[in-house]
């Protein structure tokens, strides 16, 4: 996937996942303090505004850091500077990367992923948006193609998003509710997860 | 609870607020949230800006160490919490003057956490950062972990060599680097006699019985390395200084800055009858004190108690420590 198309995969991706700001303001009302909401949906509207702009020979780097700097400015919260960050570390490794395959987007993911674990200081099992995040990139990494390796991300984001009502919050606002947060899904998972799907979704309406 | 406060949320912005109407030459508030100050003249062009910040109930620390030869902003968060990630961004832009940006502030979770972020969002934005972090508290940690220490009071040596360097127009590498040497050999332990009482909540910061001290407290009422009868100044001092000398590995003909630093509600009479035993003891070792500053540099509210702090010095250092500032709350001329 080159520029353009990579422009506006993500432009419509974004507009799919704003469907889901509800369920995600909801599980975030539940474990933390009910912004995420509003985050993805004013991040969403800003990225896709940015990418409406970026010039036309812009790389691939260049466009996830353009995602990432309209991304934070949109609704500044903490999340908003934890993914931002995320993306920001993910265009690094796109530095020389011209046409976008699922290695490609799998060490994206991996090194967003890494970033937020470092910045927030979380592992897996800390029932955040990490869960998901790093399980996705090993199924890119072991996809075959793309259609096949988002599949296989969206199983693995899936499985991880359920397994967090099983656990304890141990990292944000989630964690002062200690064992209150078991039971509960988490929203930054989730929202990992319905990003994925979004994909899925934009990409069988560019291609159908 | 006795405290002189209105409505105790808002405590913070109403010290803030009373801060930039009494120094209005010095310090401004650069956009629409109060909880970001920073020189009058900032952004300085072509100079390195010096970023610090963390909670409230500090004062001097962090507040007062924005001005001329210091700091050029601070984040400000509320009573002993971290100011958010994008209240340290702000900042960032504020004082950034196209030389990039120190965050020079003591080690504590949220603190790295939400600075962190905010380097983030400086490198979107083409603004570089560097992070040096303050962790001279000994009692935290011990030396092979030095590393994982906390920042207290010693951090305004660091302020200082920094603020100088910068001022001189040191690049952005230089100025860290010069940050990084002065903590690097910068060593502070506290003693706490009576526990700070937080506006919100009332809670005490620690449960100290009467006739008892905590020595090796932390700013924050973190707890130390031992806890006993309340001793007399001398014995006291002695502990600290004690445990400072070898922390540094001070020897015969060593030289170096001292700060005794007043808590919150030690009077500074206390704080000199232990500067007079710091003295004795090193000179007993051979130590010489080029420098020294004896008052309330990092209080923790109403807290009794002091700390001491050592910096080892070279010429380099001392050049730092005696170049001019200027802040409503530090002068060296």
């Amino acid at each position: 996937m080159r520029s353009t198309e990579l422009t506006e995969q993500i432009q419509g991706s974004l507009k799919e996942v704003v469907a889901y700001a509800d369920e995600l303001r909801d599980l975030d009302q539940a474990l933390g303090d009910g912004d995420l909401g509003i985050t993805i949906t004013l991040g969403a509207g800003a990225v896709i505004e940015a990418l409406a702009e970026i010039p036309q020979d812009a790389s691939p780097s260049e466009i996830a850091r353009a995602c990432a700097k309209a991304f934070a400015n949109a609704n500044p919260s903490t999340m908003a500077a934890l993914v931002a960050g995320g993306l920001l570390a993910g265009s690094k490794v796109w530095k020389d990367v011209e046409d976008v395959d699922i290695r490609a987007a799998a060490r994206f993911v991996r090194a967003a992923g890494e970033n937020i674990a470092q910045r927030g200081k979380t592992q897996i099992g800390d029932k955040t948006i990490v869960d998901a995040i790093m399980p996705a990139a090993d199924a890119l990494d072991a996809g075959d193609d793309g259609t096949s390796g988002l599949d296989a991300a969206i199983s693995a984001a899936e499985k991880a998003v359920i397994d967090t009502r099983s656990l304890r919050s141990r990292r944000g606002r989630a964690a002062w509710l200690q064992e209150r947060s078991i039971g509960l899904q988490d929203p930054g998972a989730t929202a990992m997860l319905r990003f994925l799907e979004s994909w899925r979704t934009a990409s069988v309406r560019t291609k159908s | 609870m006795k405290k002189i406060i209105n409505n105790p949320v808002d405590f913070v912005d109403e010290m803030i607020e009373g801060i930039i109407l009494a120094h209005p030459s010095k310090l401004k508030t650069p956009g629409e949230d109060p909880r970001i100050m920073v020189r009058s003249d900032a952004p300085v062009k072509g100079k390195v800006g010096i970023v610090t910040g963390g909670g409230s109930g500090h004062l001097p620390l962090f507040k007062g160490y924005v001005g001329q030869g210091l700091c050029s902003g601070v984040a400000i968060g509320n009573v002993f919490s971290s100011p958010s990630s994008q209240q340290c961004f702000e900042a960032t832009k504020a004082v950034d003057g196209g030389a990039g940006v120190l965050y020079l502030y003591g080690n504590y979770g949220g603190d790295v956490f939400n600075f962190d972020l905010a380097a983030d969002l400086a490198e979107l934005e083409d603004i570089e950062t560097r992070t040096v972090v303050g962790r001279d508290d000994v009692a935290s940690q011990p030396k092979d972990n030095r590393l994982e220490r906390r920042g207290v009071a010693g951090l305004i040596f660091a302020y200082k060599a920094a603020g100088a360097a910068a001022e001189r127009g040191d690049s952005l590498d230089e100025v860290a680097a010069a940050a990084e040497d002065i903590v690097d050999n910068t060593a502070t332990m506290g003693i706490g006699l009576s526990p700070t009482i937080l506006p919100t909540t009332a809670a005490l910061s620690f449960d100290l019985p009467d006739g008892e001290m905590e020595i090796g407290i932390g700013i924050h009422g973190e707890p130390g390395i031992h806890r006993g009868a309340l001793e007399s100044a001398d014995a006291i001092t002695d502990r600290l200084v004690g445990a400072l000398v070898e922390d540094l590995e001070l020897a015969d003909g060593d030289r170096v800055a001292v700060l005794v630093n007043g808590m919150g509600a030690t009077p500074l009479e206390e704080l000199y009858v232990m500067y007079r035993r710091v003295h004795q003891k090193l000179s007993g070792h051979g130590v010489t004190i080029q420098k020294n500053y004896i008052g309330e540099y990092a209080t923790s509210l109403e807290m009794a108690g002091a700390s001491i702090s050592l910096l080892k010095l070279n010429d380099e250092r001392l050049a730092l420590l005696e170049a001019p500032a200027s802040s409503p709350f530090f002068l060296e001329v």
